[in-house]
């Protein structure tokens, strides 16, 4: 019995290689809170669909932000 | 000589009007060795996403500037050495 074809997820692009962005700002909290859950968490680069530099840079950013209390460590909303 | 830029968080129960001479202060010690300040950006008054030092606001302020690495050291001692700065932030952007 043949097992129903894999379905094949979407390719998603990295959003700052497909913008340009060359620099991920801490600063820019609105852009970078769609990189982490809603318990604050950082998304992994398999749901960002973001390249290995980018996810690299997002994580960085997320982390300085967080120093700042511009980001939560955790955030206890649920 | 590098760029850096320097994020502050200030105490909230200062005077917003009074943030900006207070850094200017704090950067004398940029302009003294021959360093620039490029913009003084004071964001305001600002939640915190988690405490620090039992409070839950702070005073934001973004600094550009460009200095010798070592002055840049001594302004952020400075800094953390005054009771009304919560925390302090230096990083260089074209490093990234």
């Amino acid at each position: 019995m043949a097992k129903p074809a894999l379905r094949k997820p979407k390719k998603k692009v990295c959003l700052f290689c497909h913008d340009k962005i060359s620099y991920v700002d801490y600063k820019d909290t609105a852009l970078l809170r769609k990189f982490i859950s809603d318990r604050g968490k950082i998304r992994a680069r398999r749901v960002t669909g973001n390249c290995t530099q980018h996810q690299r840079d997002v994580a960085t950013a997320i982390k300085n932000a967080r120093e700042m209390a511009l980001l939560p460590y955790t955030s206890t909303a649920r | 000589m590098r760029r850096y830029e320097l994020m502050v968080i200030l105490d909230p129960s200062l005077d917003e009007r009074t943030v900006q001479p207070s850094l200017d202060q704090f950067l004398g010690v940029v302009r003294g060795d021959g360093g620039t300040v490029e913009k003084v950006d004071v964001w305001g008054r600002r939640r915190l996403s988690y405490d620090i030092a039992k409070k839950s606001e702070g005073i934001y302020a973004v600094v550009d500037l460009t200095a010798e690495p070592a002055t840049v050291k001594e302004l952020d001692r400075q800094l953390n050495l005054n009771e009304g700065i919560l925390r302090t932030k230096v990083i260089r952007p074209e490093l990234h």
